[in-house]
C-alpha cells in the first residue's frame, strides 16, 4: 500500500486551517446586513443609553461653566432658565443623583444588551454546529462573533454620541439660549464627553457578547446543532 | 489493489445520562469499511444511526471503543487536528441540510476551502465547478432560502466534496425530501462515488437507499443485527422496490 494514500500522512506542519481577517470581515458584513432587524434593537438601546450619557455629562459641565462666568446677562439667563446656582450643597446632592441615574441607567442598558446579543448568538447554534463540521476551529467563532459586537457596540455608541450632541444642543436651546455658549465650546465640551462614553457602550456590547460566544464556541459540534430555536 | 481500512470501530458505547436514567445509544458497535466503499446503516428511528454517525465523523466521542479513521484512533487527536480532520478529510451531510442561511451556494461551497486555506479566487472557481457538476451552475447566487430541498442538498454535497475527503457522512440526507428527489440525490452520490473513489457512510430508514449500498449494516437498538453484501441484497431490495411500486 502506498503511503501516499493515507490520510495522517502529510507532514503535520501542513495541517493548517485558516480564516482570513478579510473573509472574518465579509462573513460578518453579511451577518449584519442579513439580520438588521434584530441588530436595530441592540443598536437603539446602546444608542439611547450612550446618548443619555453624553448629553447629560456635557449639559452639566457646560451648566457648570456658566455658573463660574460673572457677567449679569449670563446670570440674567441661567436665573430664568432656573439653574442659577444659590446653593452649592443642594447642587452636590442633584449631581449625586444624576450620577446615580447614569449608572442605574448603563447597568439596564448592560442587561438588555446582553439579553439580545444572547439572544443573536443561541439563535444560531445550529450554524455554530455546522461551521465546526466544516472545519472551523473555536477561535474562528469567537473572532466571527467578537467582530460582530464590536462592530454594532461602535456603531450604536457612535450614533448615540451623535444623538447626544444634538440633545445638548437642544437642552441649551430650550433651558438657556444658544447665543450663551457657542457651537465651537460644545464641541470641546462633547470632545470630552463623548470618547468614553463611546468606548464604555463598545466595551459593554463586547462584554454581554462574550460569554455567549465563548460557551458556544465550546461546543461539541453535535450539541450545537441539536438545539433547536 | 490492495483493500485499505479507512474507517474501523471498536466495541463502541455510548451511553447518555438523562438525570438517574442511562441511555445505551450504541452497544458495543465493531464493524470495517474499506476504502470506496457505499454503506448503508439501516435502522429504525432510535436506534443509534445517528449516534454512530457523530462517532465517526469526530463530532461526539465514544463512552468506550474505539473509532479509527484510516487506522487513526481518533480519540487521540488534539483539537486542533480533529478540526482539521472534519475540515479536510470528512463531508457531512445532514437531513437538514445545514446550509448558512445568509450565504449563497457559491459562498457555503467555499467556506470549507477557505477555513483549508485555499485562496479566494482558486475556491470560487472550485465551487463553481463543484456546483456545475451538481446541476446547480445557474443558482450560483442563490440564498439557501431561495432554493428547493433538492437543490440546498445538492449544495451540501458540494460543500461535503468541497477539500475532496477521503469520507462521506450523510445522515438521512433523503429524510426531507419526497421520493424522486430523494432518488435523484441517492444517484447524484453514487455518481461522486465512482467519479471520485470516495468512501460514502449513509444513515438512513429509506429502503430506496439501498439499491446504491456495497453493503448493509442493520442496527437495531444501539446493535449491529446484520450485515448484507450487495450480492444478498440484490433479490431483496427487488423485492421491496417491486412492492413499493405496486
Ligand atoms: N443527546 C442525547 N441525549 C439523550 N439521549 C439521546 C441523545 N441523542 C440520542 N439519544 C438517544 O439515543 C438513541 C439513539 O438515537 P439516534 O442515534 O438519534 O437514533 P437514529 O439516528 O437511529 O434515529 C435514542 O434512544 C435517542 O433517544
Ligand atoms: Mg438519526
Amino acid at each position: 500500500m502506498s503511503s501516499e494514500h493515507r490520510l495522517f500522512s502529510e507532514d503535520p506542519s501542513q495541517r493548517k486551517l485558516s480564516l482570513p481577517w478579510g473573509r472574518t470581515v465579509e462573513m460578518c458584513w453579511r451577518n449584519l446586513k442579513n439580520r438588521r432587524g434584530r441588530f436595530l434593537l441592540v443598536f437603539l438601546s446602546i444608542a439611547v443609553v450612550v446618548a443619555f450619557f453624553v448629553s447629560t455629562l456635557s449639559y452639566h459641565r457646560l451648566l457648570e461653566e456658566l455658573r463660574g462666568r460673572d457677567d449679569v446677562h449670563t446670570r440674567a439667563v441661567l436665573e430664568r432658565g432656573g439653574v442659577l446656582s444659590h446653593n452649592p450643597e443642594a447642587d452636590r446632592k442633584h449631581r449625586d443623583q444624576m450620577v446615580w441615574l447614569l449608572v442605574l441607567s448603563g447597568m439596564l442598558c448592560f442587561v438588555g444588551v446582553m439579553n439580545t446579543m444572547y439572544m443573536s448568538v443561541t439563535e444560531r447554534y445550529r450554524e455554530i454546529g455546522t461551521l465546526k463540521c466544516l472545519g472551523a476551529l473555536d477561535s474562528f467563532v469567537v473572532r466571527l462573533f467578537l467582530l460582530e459586537s464590536v462592530f454594532i457596540g461602535a456603531v450604536g455608541s457612535a450614533l448615540g454620541a451623535l444623538g447626544g450632541f444634538l440633545l445638548t444642543l437642544f437642552q441649551i436651546g430650550v433651558t438657556l439660549e444658544f447665543g450663551l455658549i457657542g457651537v465651537g465650546h460644545v464641541m470641546r465640551t462633547l470632545a470630552q464627553t463623548a470618547p468614553p462614553a463611546f468606548a464604555g457602550g463598545t466595551a459593554l456590547t463586547v462584554l454581554a457578547a462574550i460569554y455567549p460566544t465563548i460557551a458556544a464556541a465550546r461546543m461539541k459540534p453535535v450539541d450545537a446543532m441539536r438545539v433547536e430555536v | 489493489m490492495s483493500k485499505r481500512e479507512i474507517v474501523r470501530t471498536q466495541g463502541v458505547w455510548k451511553t447518555y445520562y438523562m438525570g438517574s436514567e442511562e441511555v445505551h445509544a450504541l452497544r458495543g458497535i465493531s464493524i470495517s469499511v474499506e476504502a470506496g466503499e457505499y454503506i448503508s446503516i439501516m435502522g429504525p428511528s432510535g436506534s443509534g444511526k445517528s449516534t454512530f454517525f457523530n462517532m465517526v465523523g469526530g463530532l461526539d466521542k465514544p463512552t468506550s471503543g474505539e473509532v479509527y479513521i484510516d487506522e487513526v484512533d481518533i480519540s487521540q487527536l488534539g483539537i486542533y487536528e480533529l478540526a482539521w480532520l472534519r475540515c479536510r478529510k470528512i463531508g457531512y451531510i445532514f437531513q437538514t441540510f445545514n446550509l448558512i442561511p445568509v450565504m449563497n451556494a457559491l459562498e457555503n461551497v467555499s467556506l470549507p476551502m477557505v477555513f483549508a486555506g485555499l485562496g479566494a479566487d482558486e475556491s470560487r472557481d472550485k465551487a463553481a465547478a463543484l456546483l456545475a457538476r451538481v446541476g446547480l451552475g445557474d443558482r450560483l447566487t442563490h440564498r439557501p432560502i431561495e432554493m428547493s430541498g433538492g437543490q440546498q442538498q445538492r449544495v451540501a454535497i458540494a460543500r461535503a466534496l468541497a477539500n475532496d475527503p477521503a469520507i462521506i457522512l450523510a445522515d438521512e440526507p433523503t429524510g426531507n425530501l419526497d421520493l424522486k428527489t430523494g432518488r435523484e440525490i441517492i444517484d447524484l452520490l453514487t455518481e461522486m462515488k465512482e467519479e471520485r473513489n470516495v468512501t460514502i457512510i449513509t444513515a438512513t430508514h429509506d429502503h430506496k437507499m439501498l439499491a446504491a449500498s456495497d453493503r448493509v449494516i442493520w442496527f437495531t437498538d444501539g446493535q449491529v443485527t446484520r450485515i448484507q453484501n450487495r450480492e444478498d441484497l440484490d433479490i431483496r431490495v427487488g423485492t421491496i422496490g417491486g412492492a413499493e411500486e405496486a
